[in-house]
C-alpha cells in the first residue's frame, strides 16, 4: 500500500508526534511512503531551530532522523514556510535573511507536490489539530 | 466507498464529532484520538451504530475505560484500518 502524509501541525502538538507514530507504524508493516508534505503549521515539524525541553520527546529531530534513516521524500511547503521564517539557506539568501533554519532532508516546494502525492498513493493520510 | 474519519478534537470543546456524526454513512467509522477519546463518555456515539475505534495510547493515557462498543487499536491498527476504509478524512 502506498501512503501520502500530510501534516499540519508544530512538533510541539500530539498531532505531529501521531503522524511520526503512524509513518513508523506504516513502514513497519511493509507499506511505502511516497511523500510526507508538511504544510501550514507543520513546517514547524521541520525547522532545525526547535529546541525541545529536556525533559520533553524532540518531535522535530525524530522526524528529521526519520526520514533521513528511510531516505523519505520530505517536503515543506515554500509558502507556508516562508510565511513562517522557516527558510533553507537559498531562501534566506534570496530574501536577505540572517537565520536558516531548515536543511536536508527536507526540500522546499509548492503545492502541487501533495496533490502529486495524493494522485501517486493509494491512501492520503492528515494530521492535525491538538 | 467507506470512510474512516479520525477526530482527535475533544467532544467537549467543539462540534467537530457532532458534525462527522451527521455525514457518517453506514459503512463508515470513526477513529478517536488524543482528547477525541473523551467521547468514549458520549453515549450519543454508540446510540448512532456508527463503529468506533480508539487510539489505545490515548484512552489510556486519560484512563478512559473502552466501553464494550468501541475497539482499541495501535498504530499497526491505525494503518490497518487507514486500508481497510476507502478514504481517510481526519477532521483537522
Amino acid at each position: 500500500m502506498k501512503f501520502a502524509i500530510a501534516l499540519f501541525s508544530a512538533a510541539h502538538a500530539p498531532s505531529s508526534r501521531r503522524a511520526l507514530l503512524f509513518a513508523q507504524a506504516a513502514l513497519a508493516g511493509g507499506h511505502e511512503i511516497v511523500r510526507l508534505f508538511f504544510y501550514q503549521d507543520g513546517v514547524y515539524s521541520a525547522a532545525n531551530s526547535i529546541v525541545a525541553p529536556q525533559d520533553e520527546q524532540d518531535i522535530a529531530r525524530q522526524w528529521r532522523e526519520f526520514v533521513s534513516q528511510h531516505q523519505l521524500d520530505g517536503v515543506v511547503c515554500i509558502a507556508a514556510a516562508l510565511r513562517r521564517g522557516v527558510l533553507n539557506a537559498e531562501e534566506a539568501t534570496r530574501y536577505q535573511r540572517s537565520a536558516v533554519n531548515l536543511e536536508a532532508p527536507w526540500a522546499l516546494s509548492g503545492l502541487g507536490q501533495l496533490h502529486d502525492a495524493a494522485q501517486a498513493a493509494d491512501r492520503l493520510i492528515c494530521f492535525g489539530g491538538p | 466507498m467507506s470512510t474512516l474519519h479520525v477526530v482527535s478534537h475533544s467532544p467537549f470543546t467543539d462540534g467537530r464529532l457532532a458534525s462527522c456524526l451527521r455525514v457518517c454513512g453506514a459503512k463508515d467509522a470513526i477513529l478517536l484520538c488524543g482528547d477525541g477519546a473523551y467521547a468514549l463518555h458520549n453515549p450519543a456515539l454508540h446510540s448512532q451504530g456508527v463503529k468506533v475505534f480508539v487510539l489505545a495510547e490515548d484512552s489510556q493515557a486519560r484512563n478512559l475505560p473502552v466501553p464494550d462498543w468501541a475497539s482499541s487499536v495501535d498504530y499497526s491498527g491505525f494503518v490497518q484500518l487507514s486500508i481497510d476504509y476507502d478514504k481517510v478524512n481526519t477532521w483537522l
